[in-house]
């Protein structure tokens, strides 16, 4: 179970940082992430939706413990986040936007170090490489470095490592970003199958900017937009809200309507 | 004590991985091991061929000389001396400019024998190129052979008029060389310290960057950092295996000259030259707090970098800092300074150069610099642990 709560983020303006380079007329501060809310309970897909530049990655990095934020809370499974980081991030299996491996390793290599480092010993790691394997449809890659693998291969081996120690609470940045058709579709099975109770009924946070996703798999939705939380709810319940019958509409008025119309 | 061994135990596991990961870009440590590795044997081996081609020479007992038939006196004394007299070529003074000729020339004039009875003191030319080093080396052989001949045919004339040629000595002089064998190697020697430190520098420098801008450029270290891992572990494995790189390339460069040396061609160098396991093993003492040092130095420089190119350019920097300062020890003229011992690299040149010298060291000698390489070493790794979370999502 993951909880969001007014959480808060400002990054200086460029040029007013400390340094002896720095240099530039400063400019004006930035507000990431003004007060976004979110709630996921376990065994459900929460979509983290928004348009570019919404904060949807400032949050999810402070929700990994990467950036500290100013104001708010973040809970894992009730542990917060900003005092006790490594016992939350153990109970996350985290994707982030940058999702590079180590292209001298092979596959399995990347999956395991990532599993020694959750602190796995090395022959429970080696069984997760390969249940993962069979589950993401990528045993022929295991023994391969990764160095030249395709977008959707990456994918794969990246969700894997994050996957690798079982969490309880799976957290997605744009994870369908590059991915065709049939691999977007193997991804959504992945998702769908981890979210039952067989699966291990995860709490699982998505975020995109592509709003067929979210109709498509999330059991709620997140709309953020400039920083803030502007709608929460099922998709029936946003049309609802909106009084659209297209969820592309409602998005559009839900996220580009002037402040304070949408709440 | 128990989070400590887990630490500990986590470290281990990045250590390994980075060290795998390093060990894997077989075509960067290969390029290492023959531009640095392999250079210091290689100079050695250059600078063998050239003094026994000195050497060799001077055996030879040759003297070219041009117009020897207008001087029979001074052919019969050349011969005296056991010399085998070779007439100069033709445009030996376009041959010395281009070193094709290897002696010098003497040129004779040609009243020479005339000149001589009469005691006008004819002139002869020693023709040589100072930039020429092997006419130059023969120059100040033939003119010994010269004064010798000026000296007996003074002694001749003396001894005509009833004179004791000790007259015109009368101060005996004596040269009394202090250095030892292996001071007077070091001349030629001095440069192997700088090669091996350039070897370390340039065996740590990939893996430096690759475990920090490196994993900047390709979007690792943000999902690395999701693991629950205190920062210091982290940094503390990285920062092991790019030390065992460069103490490595330490290792192999400090024992390379022991082969070099089977194939030194000169017998008196080979003499000079005394670098054993010994020495080897004193290098050693010298290069691994200096490669942990380093490595710790050059990941915080790269960590500040975006990419791998950005990373290299900021790392000029330390390498040339590091390749320039051993030179205050190569020119200064006077011995050492006692603040030479706190400057990383040129302490380490200055350690290195007394082992060849066959010196000893003080404590102070050795834990000056190693305490400079520990301080250096703990800086790096705070720096690169303090700005890790940050350079992630940059």
């Amino acid at each position: 179970m993951i909880r969001i709560e007014q959480l808060a983020k400002q990054f200086p303006a460029p040029g007013t940082g400390r340094g002896l380079f720095k240099r530039g007329r400063p400019g004006v501060p930035v507000q990431a992430v003004a007060d976004v809310n979110l709630h996921a309970p376990d065994g459900q897909i929460t979509g983290l939706l928004g348009p570019n530049g919404a904060g949807k990655t400032t949050t999810l990095r402070m929700l990994a413990g990467l950036i500290a934020p100013d104001a708010g809370r973040l809970t894992v499974d009730g542990i917060d986040v900003t005092a006790r980081p490594r016992e939350a991030l153990a109970r996350m299996g985290v994707l982030s936007d940058a999702r590079g491996l180590y292209p001298r390793l092979t596959a399995r290599e990347n999956i395991v170090y990532y599993g020694r480092l959750q602190g796995m010993d090395l022959d429970a790691a080696q069984a997760r490489a390969e249940a993962l394997a069979q589950m993401l449809d990528m045993k022929p890659l295991l023994e391969r470095r990764t160095e030249g693998f395709s977008q959707g291969e990456r994918m794969k081996t990246a969700l894997a490592r994050a996957l690798v120690h079982d969490p309880a609470n799976i957290v997605l940045d744009e994870p369908t970003n590059g991915l065709d058709v049939l691999a977007t579709r193997a991804l959504r099975e992945s998702l769908r199958w981890l979210r039952t109770p067989a699966g291990g009924a995860k709490c699982i946070v998505f975020s995109t900017h592509i709003m067929q996703e979210v109709e498509r798999l999330c059991d709620s939705v997140v709309l953020v937009s400039h920083g803030r939380t502007v709608a929460t709810g099922t998709v029936a319940e946003l049309l609802a809200q909106t009084g659209q019958t297209d969820f592309e509409e409602a998005f559009v008025a839900l996220a580009f309507a002037p402040d304070g119309a949408a709440q | 004590m128990k989070g400590a061994m887990n630490g500990l135990k986590l470290a281990w596991t990045v250590y390994r991985k980075e060290i795998t990961d390093a060990l894997r870009d077989r075509r960067t440590l290969l390029t290492v091991l023959v531009s640095s590795v392999m250079m210091g044997p290689l100079v050695l081996v250059a600078i063998s061929v050239l003094v026994a081609s000195l050497e060799s020479r001077a055996e030879l007992r040759e003297v070219v000389v041009e117009g020897i038939e207008n001087a029979p006196s001074l052919k019969n004394f050349f011969e005296r001396q056991t010399y085998t007299v070779k007439a100069a070529p033709a445009g030996y003074e376009a041959q010395l400019r281009s070193a094709t000729l290897a002696d010098p020339v003497v040129v004779v004039p040609k009243d020479f024998e005339a000149a001589l009875l009469r005691g006008e003191a004819p002139i002869v030319e020693i023709v040589s190129d100072s930039a020429n080093q092997r006419s130059l080396a023969g120059a100040s052989r033939v003119q010994r052979l010269l004064a010798g001949f000026s000296r007996e045919r003074v002694m001749l004339t003396l001894a005509l008029r009833g004179v004791a040629g000790d007259v015109l000595e009368p101060v005996q002089v004596e040269d009394r060389d202090l250095a030892s064998t292996q001071t007077r190697a070091t001349q030629i020697t001095g440069m192997l310290p700088y090669f091996v430190m350039m070897a370390v520098l340039y065996g740590a420098l990939n893996a430096a960057l690759d475990t920090t801008a490196g994993e900047r450029e390709r979007g690792s270290l943000e999902p690395l950092l999701a693991n629950p891992l205190e920062r210091w572990v982290l940094v503390a494995g990285k920062w092991g295996a790019v030390a065992t790189v460069g103490m490595l390339i330490a290792v192999l460069s400090s024992f390379s000259f022991l082969p070099g040396q089977w194939v030194l061609r000169s017998d008196t160098l080979a003499a000079m030259f005394q670098y054993g396991t010994r020495e080897a093993l004193w290098f050693l003492v010298v290069l691994l707090p200096f490669a942990a040092a380093v490595s710790a130095l050059l990941m915080a420089v790269a960590i500040r970098c975006k990419t791998f190119k950005e990373a290299q350019a900021s790392a000029t920097v330390v390498m040339l800092g590091a390749s320039l300062l051993p030179l205050i020890n190569v020119f200064s003229l006077g011995s050492d300074s006692p603040w030479y011992l706190w400057v990383p690299a040129l302490a380490q040149n200055v350690l290195m150069t007394r082992v060849l010298k066959g010196e000893d060291f003080n404590a102070m000698q050795i834990g000056v610099p190693l305490a400079v390489c520990v301080a250096v070493a703990t800086a790096g790794v705070w720096f690169v642990a303090r700005t890790l979370r940050g350079a992630a999502v940059r």
